[in-house]
C-alpha cells in the first residue's frame, strides 16, 4: 500500500493551486493560504476550527451556515474562498467575546426559548442579528421575511418568534 | 410542581445548557476533532435491490491519503444490527436491500480524499426485481425480501361482533387513508467521531437516544466486550426518534479499529436522507358503523404499514398502531388487523407519534366523516362516545385513571367556538377559511412485556456537588432542564449545587431509552425514590458534625440549614470533606417504567392526551393552504418546565403541520427523489401561525401517584386530522391523502363552486 500511495501520489493533487487570501474574522485580521474554490463553511469550521457555524444541507436552503460578510447575511456554504478575499465576516463567535452579560439577542433567545436542540440557533441569531442591524422594530412580516431562510425542526419558531419579539421590546426600553 | 405559585419562575427558567447554545460554544459530537483524525465515507448501494457479485476496493486503497478501506469481511462479530432484530447486515455481502445499505467504507487523511476514494470502490451487481409497494410485496408471487417472506410482523386486536355491529349500524362509513414517508430532518445530520483507545476499546462520540443500547448493538459487531465500549452520546441537534437506532457507528468504529486514529464522520444531507429512518407511511382502510344517536358501534381497520428493507422497531410500531387506532373513544365492537412489510423502500422506524400519528389520522377523519353524514356536531358526536376517567384502555387493559380525553375535548371545544366567531369574517374574494379539532390519546413508555427499564444516582461528590446522573440523553427536549428542575425542588437545593451527568456510558447509570416520552416522566420517579434516602444521609452527616438532631436540619441552598433558621449553616463542602475516603453518600435505583398489570402485550398504562385546534385559510384560486390557528390543549400532568413543554407542543405541531402540507420523501422505484431542503420541504417561519396557544391541563386523578407524564410526543399526533376538517370546514372537501395536494383542493373547489361549496359547511 505504501508504494501504490507514492505512485498515485501526483494524480489526487488538488486540482486548483493554493491563493492567498486575507480578510477580517469578527475583528481578527487573517491571512490564509486556501483553495480559492473551498467553501467559506469548511474554512470556518476545519481550517479555523470555529464550530459554532454549523452544517446542515449544503445547498443554501437551511440557514445553518449563516454568518455576515460584509454585514449581509449570507450561507457560508455557497461562499468560496476567493469571494471572502478582502471582507469583513461576522460569525457567531463574535459574541461569545465580549464575557459576561449576553447581547440583547442572545438573552432573549435564553429566556423566550428561543431554541431546542440548538443547532439552528447560531444561524438564526445570525439573521435576527443582521434584521435587527437594519430595522430594530420591524413588523410581523418583516420578521418572517428575515428570518425565511433559516429551518428550525424543534421549536415550530413559536419561540424564536418570542424573542425576536423580546429584542424589539428591549431594545424600546434601552432608548 | 406542586406549588402554583411557582409556576412564574418556572416560566422564565433558565436552560442549563442555553448559554453555550446562544452563543454557538457549545460542542456538538459532529463539531469535534483529535489530533490524527481521518475522515470516513461510505459507500451506499447504487440499487434497491440486486445480488452482488463482486466488490473491489484495490484502487481506492491504493490512493495516498486513504488509510483504512473496509467491507463485509472487516466485521469481527456480527455482521448486523437492528435494536430488536439485527436484521440490517453493516456490510453487505452478497445482497442489497435498499439504497441505504453500506458495502464499504473509507478512512482517509481529508472529506474530499475519501469522497474520492469511495468512487474507486468497483462493485457490481446483478438488479432484481424492485418491491415498491408493500402491495406488491404482499403478492403471492412476489421475490422474498425477508428470512421469513416479506410479513415482518402482524398485529391485531378484537373485541365484540364487528360483522354483527355493522349490519346493525344505521350509518357505515367506509374510507381508505394514505400518510407518505416523513423525514425527521434534524438539523444535525448524523456525525461524530470514534477514538480507539489503547485497551483495544473505542470511545463513540456518536449521538444516540440510548447510549447504552449503542453499546450492547457495538459489543456484538465489534466481538469486543462492552466494558471497553465508551459511548458519548449528548448533545444532539435533534432526533426525533430518528437517531434511536445505529447508523454511522459501526462504521466509524471498525475504521478507527483498523486505522487505529480517530475517525469522524458526519453525514451530508443527501447521505443522511438516503440512509436516515423514515416514518411509515401507512395505508389504513376503515370502515366505521354509529348509530342513529351517534354511538359507534363498530370500528373495523386494516393496516398496511411499509417498513423497507430491514426491521429495526417495526413490529412495536405497528403494535403501538393497533393498541392507539380507537383512541380515547369506547367502541363496543373493534376489530383491527395490522401488517409490517418488507419492501425495497427506506427503512422506517423510530419516529416521534410512534404509529399513532397514521392511526389518529384515519381514527378522527372518520369522527368527522361521521358527524357531517349524521348532520351531528363533531365536538357532540366525539363527547358521547368519549372514555371516561376509570374506563379499560383501548386493549381492555387497566391503565392508569384519567380524565384527560374529556378534559381536552372540552377545552379545545372552547377554543373552537371562539375561533368559529371570527374565523368567517377573516375571508377575501379569493380566501376561504375554516377550523376544525381532532383529538389523540398516547401512550407512554415502551408498554406490556417490553423491557423497560429506568434508574438513577444521586450522590455527594469530594468537591461538595450533589452529582445526580442519568442515562438519558439530551436531543433538544430539554431534559437537562428538567432534571434541574426536579432535582432541585425535590431536594430543596440550589441549580448551583449540582453536577448534572448525562449522556456518556463511562459515567452514568443505565435509565432506558431517551424515547417514548418517558424522560421526564422516569427523572421524576427516579427521584421519588433516592431523594428521602439521600437527604438522610447528607442530613446524618451534617447532625454529626453540628450536634443537632436530624429532625430539625433541611437541605438548602449551598448545604445544610436548621429548619427554624437563627443562622445554622454547613456548606455541601464541608461535608463532603468530613466523609472519609471509604464512605460514600451515594443512592442508586432501578425500576421499570410503570405498565398494566394486565398481561396484554404491549399495552400501555399512563396516557397523555391533546386536543387539537386548527384554522386553515385557503386560497382557491392556487389550492395553497395556510394554517393560520393551530392550538392545544394537553393533559399530561403537572408541567415541569413550561418553556420546554409549550416548546414541546409547538414543535411537535408544526412538525405535524409539515407532515399534513408539505413533507414526503418520495420514493420512485424505491429511490429516493427528494434528496434535500430543496425537494423535501419542511415548515419555515411563513408556514406557522405567528401565534400558537397551548393550554396546559395540569389535573390529575385524585391520588395519582405517577407525576408528571412526557410530551415529547403528544403534540404531533393529532394535528393532520384537525388541518383536514378545517379544510373541509373551507372548501367541502375530505382530504384522505398526505400531504394535501394543492391541486386536488383546487380541482375540488372549482368542481363545487364558490357557491355551492360555502353551503356546505355545517
Amino acid at each position: 500500500m505504501e508504494e501504490s500511495n507514492t505512485l498515485s501520489k501526483t494524480e489526487t493533487e488538488p486540482v486548483n493551486e493554493q491563493t492567498s487570501i486575507s480578510f477580517s474574522l469578527n475583528g481578527e485580521h487573517m491571512m490564509l493560504e486556501v483553495d480559492p474554490t473551498r467553501r467559506l463553511i469548511d474554512i470556518l469550521r476545519d481550517d479555523l476550527a470555529l464550530t459554532g457555524t454549523k452544517i446542515s444541507c449544503g445547498i443554501g436552503r437551511c440557514g445553518a451556515c449563516s454568518v455576515l460578510i460584509n454585514n449581509q447575511l449570507v450561507n457560508a456554504c455557497l461562499v468560496m474562498a476567493y469571494q471572502v478575499d478582502e471582507s469583513n465576516i461576522t460569525t457567531i463567535e463574535t459574541i461569545d467575546k465580549e464575557k459576561g452579560t449576553l447581547p440583547i439577542i442572545q438573552r432573549a433567545f435564553l429566556e423566550e426559548g428561543g431554541f431546542q436542540c440548538g443547532y439552528c440557533t447560531p444561524g438564526m441569531i445570525m439573521a435576527v442579528k443582521s434584521l435587527i442591524d437594519e430595522n430594530p422594530n420591524p413588523t410581523e412580516d418583516e420578521i418572517r421575511q428575515a428570518l425565511s431562510g433559516n429551518l428550525c425542526r424543534c421549536t415550530g419558531y413559536g419561540g424564536i418568534i418570542r424573542s425576536v419579539e423580546r429584542v424589539i421590546r428591549d431594545l424600546q426600553v434601552e432608548v | 410542581m406542586h406549588h402554583p405559585q411557582q409556576s412564574n419562575a418556572k416560566q422564565k427558567k433558565i436552560r442549563p445548557d442555553g448559554r453555550s447554545k446562544v452563543t454557538g460554544s457549545l460542542k456538538y459530537l459532529s463539531d469535534l476533532s483529535f489530533p490524527d483524525m481521518l475522515y470516513g465515507k461510505i459507500v451506499r448501494s447504487s440499487y434497491p435491490h440486486a445480488r452482488i457479485l463482486s466488490i473491489n476496493t484495490e484502487k481506492a486503497e491504493a490512493l495516498a491519503g486513504v488509510y483504512g478501506v473496509i467491507t463485509h469481511e472487516d466485521v469481527p462479530g456480527l455482521n448486523g444490527f437492528g435494536i430488536i432484530t439485527p436484521d440490517q447486515p453493516v456490510l453487505c455481502k452478497d445482497k442489497v436491500l435498499y439504497v441505504g445499505d453500506a458495502i464499504a467504507a473509507v478512512a482517509a487523511t481529508s472529506i474530499e480524499i475519501a469522497e474520492q476514494a469511495i468512487q474507486l470502490i468497483e462493485v457490481d451487481y446483478e438488479t432484481l426485481p424492485v418491491i415498491d409497494d408493500p402491495e406488491k410485496a404482499l403478492k403471492e408471487d412476489a421475490p422474498l425480501l425477508g428470512k421469513d417472506g416479506n410479513v415482518l410482523h402482524r398485529a391485531g386486536h378484537k373485541k365484540g361482533d364487528v360483522n354483527k355491529a355493522l349490519d346493525e349500524s344505521y350509518v357505515i362509513l367506509e374510507e381508505t387513508y394514505q400518510v407518505p414517508r416523513q423525514m425527521h430532518a434534524y438539523m444535525e445530520t448524523e456525525g461524530g467521531v470514534v477514538v480507539p483507545e489503547e485497551d483495544g476499546g473505542i470511545s463513540v462520540y456518536i449521538g444516540t437516544q440510548h447510549g447504552f443500547k449503542d453499546r450492547f448493538q457495538l459489543s456484538r459487531i465489534l466481538g469486543i466486550e462492552e466494558e471497553k465500549i465508551r459511548i458519548i452520546s449528548s448533545p444532539m441537534g435533534g432526533s426525533f426518534g430518528g437517531k434511536d437506532e445505529l447508523n454511522i457507528q459501526p462504521y466509524g468504529a471498525l475504521l478507527a479499529l483498523k486505522t487505529g486514529r480517530p475517525v469522524k464522520i458526519h453525514q451530508t444531507r443527501k447521505e443522511s436522507m438516503i440512509s436516515g429512518l423514515k416514518r411509515h407511511p401507512m395505508k389504513i382502510s376503515v370502515k366505521t358503523g354509529v348509530d342513529q344517536k351517534g354511538n359507534i358501534l363498530a370500528y373495523q381497520a386494516k393496516i398496511v404499514a411499509d417498513t423497507g428493507a430491514y426491521a429495526t422497531l417495526g413490529p412495536a410500531i405497528l403494535d403501538f398502531a393497533v393498541e392507539h387506532a380507537t383512541g380515547p373513544y369506547i367502541i363496543p365492537n373493534v376489530e383491527v388487523e395490522g401488517v409490517s412489510v418488507y419492501t425495497n423502500n427506506g427503512v422506517s422506524g423510530e419516529f416521534r407519534g410512534f404509529g399513532g400519528n397514521q392511526v389518529t389520522f384515519a381514527l378522527e377523519g372518520q369522527m368527522d366523516r361521521i358527524a357531517e353524514k349524521l348532520n351531528l356536531d363533531p365536538v357532540e358526536l366525539r363527547r358521547r362516545n368519549i372514555r371516561k376517567a376509570t374506563d379499560l384502555g383501548p386493549l381492555g387493559q387497566r391503565i392508569a385513571e384519567t380524565d384527560g380525553a374529556s378534559n381536552v375535548l372540552e377545552s379545545i371545544s372552547k377554543s373552537l367556538q371562539i375561533k368559529q366567531q371570527k374565523s368567517k369574517r377573516s375571508e377575501t374574494r379569493y380566501t376561504v377559511r375554516g377550523t376544525g379539532i381532532a383529538l389523540t390519546m398516547h401512550g407512554g413508555g415502551l408498554g406490556y412485556g417490553r423491557l423497560d427499564p429506568a434508574g438513577g444516582r444521586l450522590s455527594l461528590t469530594e468537591k461538595g456537588k450533589i452529582e445526580i446522573a442519568f442515562g438519558f440523553e439530551e436531543v433538544g427536549q430539554g431534559i437537562i432542564a428538567v432534571i434541574e428542575t426536579i432535582v432541585t425542588e425535590e431536594l430543596g437545593c440550589s441549580p448551583d449545587d449540582l453536577s448534572i451527568l448525562i449522556g456518556d456510558t463511562k459515567y452514568v447509570p443505565s435509565s432506558g431509552s431517551t424515547t417514548a416520552s418517558r424522560g421526564t416522566s422516569m427523572v421524576w420517579h427516579a427521584m421519588q425514590r433516592m431523594k428521602e434516602p439521600f437527604k438522610r444521609l447528607i442530613l446524618e452527616k451534617a447532625a454529626a458534625i453540628l450536634d443537632i438532631p436530624v429532625m430539625q436540619l433541611q437541605l438548602s441552598n449551598g448545604g445544610v440549614i436548621a429548619s427554624e433558621g437563627g443562622g445554622t449553616f454547613i456548606s455541601y463542602e464541608v461535608i463532603a470533606k468530613s466523609i472519609g475516603d471509604k464512605e460514600k453518600i451515594v443512592v442508586s435505583t432501578n425500576f421499570d417504567f410503570p405498565t398494566t398489570p394486565d398481561e396484554i402485550d404491549s399495552g400501555h398504562f399512563l396516557y397523555a392526551f391533546s386536543g387539537v385546534l386548527a384554522e386553515v385559510e385557503i386560497n382557491v384560486l392556487t389550492g395553497n393552504v395556510r394554517v393560520v390557528a393551530l392550538d392545544q390543549a394537553v393533559a399530561a400532568g403537572p408541567v415541569v418546565n413550561e418553556m420546554g413543554y409549550v416548546g414541546q407542543i409547538e414543535g411537535g405541531g408544526v412538525m405535524a403541520l409539515g407532515y399534513t402540507l408539505m413533507e414526503e420523501a418520495k420514493m420512485v422505484d424505491s429511490k429516493y427523489v427528494t434528496e434535500n431542503f430543496d425537494s423535501y420541504l419542511i415548515p419555515g417561519i411563513y408556514d406557522v401561525p405567528y401565534k400558537m396557544n397551548t393550554e396546559k391541563i395540569e389535573k390529575l386523578a385524585k391520588g395519582d401517584p405517577y407525576g408528571p407524564r412526557g410530551v415529547g410526543e403528544i403534540g404531533n399526533v393529532a394535528v393532520a386530522p384537525a388541518i383536514v376538517k378545517a379544510i373541509h370546514d373551507a372548501t367541502g372537501h375530505w382530504v384522505s391523502k398526505l400531504p394535501v395536494s394543492s391541486e386536488e383542493i383546487v380541482t375540488a373547489v372549482s368542481q363545487r363552486g364558490k357557491k355551492r361549496w360555502k353551503k356546505v359547511i355545517h
